[in-house]
Order: structure tokens, then C-alpha cells, then sequence
């Protein structure tokens, strides 16, 4: 059983306190660029999720205490929770090194002055 | 004019003998509920002047003077309580002092139903529909806690202490679920001895 900790209010609950929003730091291409969205993007947004074996980024919402959004950093295998930071926020320095090449490949990319900004 | 009725949700609903504690549906109070942001201090300034209390900013907190209570929902969102026929001029006056100020403050009297809940099986039944254990610290009179009970979504309050007395909110479409529910797990005979001394049964 997940034991999650709200990192807005403090309240601890299992797991159907709480909603899992799936992968976070899914930028929408849209909302940079509505009138110029190739299928691709708009295929990557909508369906292409990293999906690791291993520490992700996962968006998840207080839904039983205060009904807020949160980010936290998961073990996709050992279930277990590193930590949270806030839904605005890119994950702290410490988290990042932690998770899955993936992800630091994700906010490399999101770093090239090419690269539209990620919003989370 | 005619009068407009007010019909509870659990008009029809009636606590059977034999309960190990005492429910019953409360039918005055009525609800405001406030979003703003507590960063903003015209907002806390001017609802403070509205309800003659401050906002309480802590989670799961409450904070009452009277007959009006502001229960803590979220970091921007307050439950306010007041006396059903005092609602329509606490809002007006809440209106009038937030005027200007990015904030909602709403009638939702009808959107759910305040189950009263006394004495000293309240902690124990209510440890029957939820993850939480409301023996700890942290659940004095006072604590405000939404939480997931009997599969819905619920919101307690401890209003008073020794003996107990616990306002269970739920939203009025689950009304009778959740009386149906306590009254189910309230019944005598179904005390999980929690919280008593009994000695544990012998292990053979
Ligand atoms: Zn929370």
C-alpha cells in the first residue's frame, strides 16, 4: 500500500486518499503555439508517456484532504516515495538526480535555448 | 406570500434504538462557503470584518465566536457556519466587504447535510469508514479533517470533547448512505472494543 504524505496541507493517507494524475511535466504544445501544432506534437502530447522502470515524476492530488495538486517522485517498482515538491515547481536538484535517465534527458532538453519551455 | 419550505435530506430518516451513540441530522445550520487567497491580506482583513473572526490559515483547523464558525477546507477555501436564517444577511454582509477583492463567497446551505454524531463510540465508529485513526493527537476539539468515508467523500468536525460530539458533512446526494452506513456500524454489539481495557482474548 502507497503511503503518501500531502506536501500542501501535511495530511498522511493511503492511496485512495489521494488521485493519481499520471506522468507530470507534460508540456502542451497548444497553449505555446496554437496555430502551428505538427501531428507529431500533438501525438507525443497526447499519447507518448516516458512510463520508466524505475523513479518517475508523477503529478497526484490531495483528493480526500485539500483538494490541491502536488508533484511527487516514485519508485514505479518499489513503490516507494522520495519526496514532493510543489505542482509549479521542476523537481529539486536532489530528486532529479535520483530518477530515471529519462527525466534527466527531459529537463536537458527543456534547458536548449531551441527547446520551447516546459510548463508544468 | 407562502412560506418556502425547507426540506432536509434526512427528513425521512430517524435513529433506531439500540445505537451505541447518538445521530441526528442537523437541520439550522446553514453554509457560506469562501475561497480567497490567504496571501492576500485585503482578503483576510475584510472577511475578518465581515465574520468578526480571522480566518484560521492552519490545516484542519476551525476557529468560531458564536454562533458563526469558519471551518479550514484548503489553503484558499473556508466552510463558514452560521444559523440557517442568518445566512442571507452574512453573505450580504461578506459581498459588500469583499467587493473588489478576487474572492467567491457562496450560499451552500442545500449542497450537503451536517450528521451530529454524540458520545464516547463516535471516535470508533467513524474508524469504521475511514483510513484514520481519530484516537491520535491532532483530533481535538476543534479539528476540522476531510477525508474518504464509508467510499464517499466526507468532512468531519469535533465540535466538543468528553462527551464527544462530531459534525460528519457529506454532500446531500449521499446523505443516506452515510446515515445508513453509521447506523449499521453504530449498532450495539458491533463495538470493535478499540478503545476499551478489555483484555485480549486468550491465544489458542
Ligand atoms: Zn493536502
Amino acid at each position: 500500500m502507497l503511503v503518501i504524505t500531502c506536501p500542501v496541507c501535511g495530511v498522511e493517507g493511503e492511496e485512495a486518499d489521494f488521485h493519481c494524475g499520471g506522468e507530470g511535466h507534460i508540456a502542451r504544445p497548444a497553449t505555446e503555439n496554437p496555430d502551428g501544432i505538427s501531428d507529431d506534437a500533438q501525438r507525443d502530447y497526447m499519447f507518448m508517456r516516458k512510463n520508466p522502470k524505475g523513479v518517475h515524476f508523477e503529478r497526484w492530488r490531495c483528493d480526500r484532504g485539500c483538494g490541491k495538486w502536488f508533484h511527487a517522485c516514485r519508485d514505479t517498482v518499489s513503490m516507494q516515495i522520495f519526496g514532493y515538491y510543489g505542482i509549479t515547481q521542476r523537481p529539486p536538484a536532489a530528486l532529479l538526480k535520483k530518477a530515471d535517465p529519462l527525466w534527466q534527458a527531459h529537463f536537458e532538453a527543456a534547458k536548449k535555448p531551441s527547446a520551447k519551455k516546459a510548463k508544468s | 406570500m407562502s412560506e418556502a419550505l425547507i426540506i432536509t435530506p434526512l427528513y425521512d430518516r430517524e435513529a433506531p434504538g439500540g445505537l451505541a451513540i447518538i445521530m441526528t441530522e442537523v437541520v439550522d445550520l446553514g453554509m457560506i462557503d469562501l475561497r480567497g487567497l490567504p496571501k492576500d491580506k485585503k482578503f483576510m482583513d475584510a472577511a475578518k470584518a465581515a465574520l468578526g473572526i480571522a480566518l484560521p490559515t492552519a490545516p484542519r483547523t476551525s476557529a468560531g465566536m458564536g454562533d458563526i464558525v469558519c471551518l479550514w477546507m484548503s489553503p484558499d477555501q473556508w466552510l463558514i457556519t452560521c444559523p440557517r436564517k442568518a445566512v442571507g444577511g452574512l453573505l450580504a454582509k461578506l459581498n459588500a466587504s469583499l467587493e473588489g477583492i478576487f474572492s467567491l463567497a457562496v450560499d451552500m446551505s442545500d449542497a450537503r447535510t451536517i450528521i451530529r454524531l454524540e458520545g464516547d463510540r463516535v471516535r470508533e465508529t467513524l474508524m469504521k469508514g475511514s483510513s484514520i485513526d481519530f484516537t491520535q493527537s491532532g483530533y481535538e476539539a476543534g479539528t476540522v479533517r476531510r477525508m474518504l468515508f464509508g467510499e464517499i467523500a466526507a468532512m468531519v468536525h469535533v465540535v466538543s470533547e468528553k462527551p464527544d460530539v462530531f459534525h460528519l458533512m457529506v454532500f446531500r446526494s449521499y446523505a443516506h448512505h452515510a446515515w445508513d452506513w453509521i447506523e449499521a456500524t453504530a449498532m450495539k454489539g458491533s463495538e470493535v472494543e478499540f478503545l476499551s481495557s478489555a483484555e485480549a482474548p486468550p491465544v489458542v
